[in-house]
């Protein structure tokens, strides 16, 4: 579904390179971790793949279904089933999440060829996601984020992920600020939702999510690059070890695996 | 007043000279033409107007509104609002429209009208041009010499008016560039309640010059909304001198949404004239293209316990320019006063410019004024990630300008009118998404 193939990145006219040929293939069905200490490029990692404008691709390529997507305007990547859920979801004052969610599903839908849904039909809809991460159904009539606490943000974005039904999903720091109870229920969301036709991929600095949330492989990235990839014992092993062991592993000048 | 040693003759001082005889207003005339002639218009020199400049005007040919050939308005029911059906006042090009009006009367104790037919009330004798009070300042006695009518609105102690009264003032079509002088005087007495709509229109896209004068006065304990809508022609200049007086557990709230003419310049005033009063000067400011809007704003703390509030949003896109300029007074013995006053600007050009001046006079000790001013443009991170939930990056802009600009209008009581202004937001916004964010 997903490859990045030695996919080079700098901030768009600083020329500081922050990811330094990164190789990734992610299949449908799967789920993937990607861990590694702070700064490691991990975070741009899921915006690039979600197009944002101030990173530039120098090198590489990011193929999303066989094709490059490297060209599209991040709405567009959302039409073909990428999304990104923020590490900060962003306010939106004055438009409500309601609004927002019909407009994207429908726009989405379009682009997917599934049927877009008026306010009534869309309400039934949206009906039993609420539920899947415990959301109060007042949360539609309020404005995007706006006043949420962080725990509510975070939810908040799984339950776009949950309406928008995307074919990628890459949740970027997804368990940071939650709390325990918070935390079981955006892991039985993801959970709940990911299937045989999807794939997530998973942005985080502990290994603590991955207790509610098995992944399929775990990737380290360290100086902009994976400088390891194993399965979900090497979570573990990071948990007991940390990062620096792998330290050597960042530096040598070879193909990271 | 300061007089000034000589006074250099200027388009306005010209055209005064036409002021049409009045039998109702001969002492107003006398004052007028006395403050006129020891009055030099305004330039860049002076501080005041420093930012703003009307030669553009000064150049244009204007002619008295007697000698201009104005066109007729049509269908000008589209701009009346459903609740005023039975409180409504028309003006065109400032005269009185009785046949397009709605006089019929919001039960005892409210009154409104054309001022000319109540030259004799209490009110307008007892306060008609006598609560103006701009200091240097050609505009106000200008209006003093045209005017004849006029919106008169009075509200007997402890009356209610049960809808909202719309004054609409329409501006018709003319080959000639004209002036006019929209005349308005609201009293309430005590423990009494209004809203009031305020609605200043271009029919079409004319140059002409719109000087409204307007006095406001809230005696105790009574409660007065007032909107004002600013659409003037897109070539128009609209001078306005709105100034309201608050006495003792009065409340003013007033809400003034800036969309049209080539320049305007807004100089609204609240007068605090005792303790407990509350007051808002909110204004909402969309330009483009090459508008100039400028806001010069006094409230005036003059006795303890005051809550004012003052959000100024401006939207700015093309090579448009928004001034502000809010003072706030607080007086020595103006203890305890709770002051907000914010200026937002969200620049959506490279070429649009922003001046911005908070202005905070406070000579007492025990008051809380917090005020602030940002000029910012839309922030990438938030176009991305409504982006990123499938918006084309036009409609993401679209939709954030629009969130915006919507804080300041959410006030508004009357729901037609609320719902008129969302959708100017909305045309406004569609028409500026293709802006580009810059990083």
């Amino acid at each position: 579904m997903l490859e990045l193939k030695d996919l080079h990145v700098e901030v768009e006219g600083e020329g500081i390179e922050i990811l330094k040929g990164v190789n990734l293939k992610v299949k449908k069905g799967e789920i993937h971790a990607i861990m590694g200490p702070n700064g490691s490029g991990k975070s741009t990692l899921s915006k690039v793949v979600a197009g944002h404008p101030e990173y530039e691709v120098t090198k590489g390529d990011i193929l999303f279904e066989g094709e490059s997507i490297l060209e599209l305007d991040p709405d567009e990547r959302a039409h073909k089933g990428v999304f990104l859920a923020f590490q900060y979801p962003v306010e939106v004052p004055g438009v409500t999440n309601n609004t927002l969610l019909r407009e994207s599903y429908n726009t989405i839908a379009a682009s997917m060829g599934r049927e877009e849904l008026d306010p009534l039909e869309f309400e039934d809809y949206i009906k039993d996601k609420l539920d899947l991460v415990q959301m109060d159904p007042e949360f539609l009539n309020r404005s995007v984020n706006t006043g949420f606490s962080g725990g509510e943000k975070k939810r908040n974005e799984i339950f776009q992920m949950a309406v928008l039904q995307p074919k990628l999903s890459l949740l970027d720091e997804t368990d940071s600020g939650l709390d325990i109870d918070a935390l079981k229920i955006v892991s039985n969301g993801i959970n709940q939702l990911h299937g045989e036709d999807d794939a997530v991929v998973l942005i985080t600095h502990y290994q603590r999510l991955l207790n509610y949330i098995t992944p399929d492989y775990v990737h380290v990235m360290m100086g902009g690059k994976i400088v390891k990839s194993g399965e979900k014992e090497l979570a573990l092993e990071l948990e007991e070890k940390g990062y620096d062991w792998l330290e050597d592993l960042a530096t040598v000048n070879g193909e990271a695996k | 007043m300061a007089h000034p040693t000589k006074v250099e003759p200027s388009f306005l001082h010209r055209l005064a000279k036409h002021s049409p005889e009045s039998e109702n207003w001969a002492g107003i005339r006398e004052q007028s033409l006395k403050d006129l002639n020891t009055t030099n218009f305004p330039h860049r020199k002076i501080e005041e107007w420093r930012f703003t400049d009307l030669k553009p005007f000064t150049r244009t040919d204007f002619v008295p509104l007697s000698e201009a050939d104005t066109l007729p308005a049509t269908d000008i029911e589209q701009y009346y609002i459903p609740e005023s059906d039975r409180s409504r006042l028309v003006f065109i090009n400032g005269t009185f429209q009785e046949k397009y009006s709605s006089i019929g009367g919001l039960g005892k104790g409210v009154t409104f009208g054309n001022l000319s037919d109540f030259a004799d009330h209490d009110a307008v004798e007892e306060y008609l041009n006598k609560l103006v009070n701009y200091e240097e300042d050609v505009f106000v006695p200008f209006n003093g010499l045209m005017f004849e009518d006029g919106a008169f609105i009075h509200l007997e102690k402890g009356a209610n008016a049960e809808a909202p009264i719309q004054v609409l003032n329409l501006y018709t079509d003319s080959k000639q560039a004209y002036i006019a002088t929209p005349r308005m005087l609201v009293v309430a007495e005590e423990e009494s309640d209004v809203t009031i709509i305020e609605d200043h229109i271009g029919l079409s896209e004319n140059t002409y010059m719109t000087v409204p004068v307007c006095e406001v006065k809230a005696k105790q304990k009574a409660h007065i909304h007032h909107v004002r809508i600013q659409r003037d022609s897109r070539s128009a200049l609209h001078v306005s001198r709105p100034i309201a007086y608050v006495e003792k557990n009065a409340e003013y709230h007033s809400y003034t949404i800036t969309l049209g003419a080539k320049l305007s310049r807004n100089e609204p005033r609240v007068v605090q004239e005792d303790e407990e009063v509350d007051f808002t000067l909110d204004g909402l400011v969309l330009i483009d293209g090459d508008q100039i809007a400028d806001t010069h704003s006094v409230m005036d703390h003059r006795f303890s316990h005051a809550n004012s509030h003052q959000l100024h949003k401006v939207v700015v896109n093309g090579k448009a320019h928004s001034i502000f300029n809010g003072k706030i007074f607080v007086r020595r013995d103006a203890q305890k006063i709770d002051s907000f006053q914010e200026n937002r600007n969200l620049l959506l050009s490279e070429d649009g410019l922003v001046n911005t001046k908070p202005q905070l006079e406070i000579f007492a000790d025990d008051v809380l004024c917090s005020h602030g001013a940002t000029i910012g443009q839309l922030d990438p991170e938030e176009v991305f990630y409504l982006q990123s939930r499938g918006m084309t990056e036009e409609k993401a802009k679209e939709v954030l300008t629009y969130a915006f600009a919507l804080e300041t209008i959410e006030n508004m009581k009357v729901e037609s009118v609320h719902q008129l202004l969302i959708d100017e937001v909305y045309r406004y916004t569609k028409a500026n998404s293709v802006a580009k964010v810059t990083a």
